[in-house]
């Protein structure tokens, strides 16, 4: 038989305690929500763009480009990339917490999985105003942007 | 917190058990496989095999067990108590379902093979088929499942409609007032098995719906405060192992389903 003192602490905690932990953060449900809300958007989104695509198959690079170059086709695609990788966070971070046992790896999982999926989800998007606006006009607006004189100082 | 490395001697290395044969007069004879392990010695878990004649035994596994306990080996340990599926005791594992062993019939175990018994799974084992709880009783316990109004108490009973009664017995008998607490639905539960420290799992969950839609209770945000936690509550993926398990037909992942619904109806 052990003695008490060779016990770790949450051994000799009593099972109440443990049971209550830290107590409730009084959260979650923002995220199970925008989980359940991003996948619902995705249904006619995701069909809309798996349409086009299979036609953009047929056509040439300018005829795609053009295609994108409409307004609401390139909301429609931003919109589908923002949140297909909000949706694509969500459920990455549900499986760190679940699988990822150690607090500092856990940590920097959901870290690392934000960070990614906001990096991927502007470089998708600056891909699109890109096709869009051109490069040229792109660095046009962003070298407007300096004159600002809010952005300047 | 997931734990993928199993504690010591907790492994089952596929070690034969040992072999109890039925007398050769016997007609009906059936097979069971016992898990056994003993905190009292330094070995590994083993099946062990009991062959036993129907014909000398009632027609339940616990009879089974009953059985072998009293006339072939009496250091095999289980739980039981009513041995009529009202208290829960005997929650084991039967043909690789949690079930009660009390009403799940011999006859309904696959009659090829032997009828295969281990403890709940995912537990740390006390002795053969009795399982460690108290994690889950302290769970239930945090979600103060008892009565709690501010209003004076009445000279007689605090009233209830019999709708707002049905929704607790459920108008076929399979209400979350129904639940025995086994712990069938919990033990089956893989997010329950990953994060069974901070997650409070189906059943635990099951009666704090039920408190939460007891109409006399006056306690009801307090409590949906207490649960609104990424783990506490929201670590359910609907998997309903739950649900198709609870071996008295009741319905878990629905009851958490009402725990999220009532969450999401005071937001907007």
């Amino acid at each position: 038989m052990k003695s008490c003192c060779n016990k770790k602490h949450e051994e000799i905690r009593s099972p109440l305690g443990k049971a209550r932990g830290l107590g409730s953060s009084k959260s979650g449900f923002a995220h199970w929500w925008s989980q359940r809300i991003t996948a619902l958007a995705l249904i006619p989104l995701s069909i809309w763009l798996l349409i086009n695509i299979q036609y953009m198959f047929a056509t040439s690079h300018v005829q795609a480009t053009t295609w994108l170059g409409q307004p609401m086709n390139a909301v429609g695609v931003i919109l589908f990339i923002w949140l297909s990788f909000y949706h694509a966070l969500l459920g990455i971070e549900v499986v760190i917490q679940d699988y990822v046992p150690k607090k500092s790896s856990k940590t920097i999982g959901l870290l690392f999985a934000r960070f990614f999926f906001v990096l991927l989800g502007f470089m998708s998007a600056y891909a699109v105003l890109q096709t869009n606006f051109g490069v040229d006009n792109i660095s046009f607006v962003l070298d407007d942007m300096h004159d600002f004189p809010i952005s300047s100082k | 917190m997931a734990e993928f490395t199993l504690p010591k001697n907790s492994e089952y290395k596929n070690t034969k058990g040992k072999e109890h044969k039925a007398s050769t007069e016997a007609k009906n004879k059936k097979s069971f496989s016992v898990y056994r392990w003993s905190p009292d010695d330094d070995e590994n878990p083993r099946l062990d095999n009991y062959e036993i004649d129907l014909d000398k035994c009632g027609p339940m596994v616990l009879d089974a067990l009953i059985y072998i306990k009293n006339n072939i080996d009496p250091t095999l340990t289980f739980r039981r108590s009513c041995r009529e599926g009202i208290c829960g005791s005997c929650a084991m594992n039967i043909d690789g379902t949690n079930t009660l062993a009390c009403t799940k019939a011999i006859d309904e175990c696959d009659s090829k093979k032997d009828v295969q018994i281990t403890p709940l799974p995912h537990r740390p084992v006390v002795k053969d088929l009795v399982p460690d709880l108290n994690d889950m009783y302290a769970q239930y316990a945090s979600v103060e499942p008892w009565l709690k109004a501010d209003s004076p108490a009445p000279q007689r009973e605090r009233l209830q409609s019999p709708e707002d009664a049905d929704r607790l017995n459920g108008h076929d008998g399979h209400g979350p007032a129904m639940c025995i607490l086994c712990y069938c639905c919990t033990t089956s539960c893989p997010s329950y098995w990953w994060n069974g420290d901070k997650y409070l799992g189906p059943s635990t969950l099951l009666q704090a719906s039920r408190w939460i839609d007891d109409t006399r209770d006056e306690a009801t945000g307090e409590r949906l405060d207490d649960l609104e936690d990424p783990f506490k509550l929201y670590r359910c993926h609907t998997i309903m192992n739950c649900t198709s398990t609870c071996p008295k037909g009741l319905n878990p992942a629905k009851e958490i389903a009402n725990i999220k619904k009532k969450i999401a109806e005071r937001q907007h």
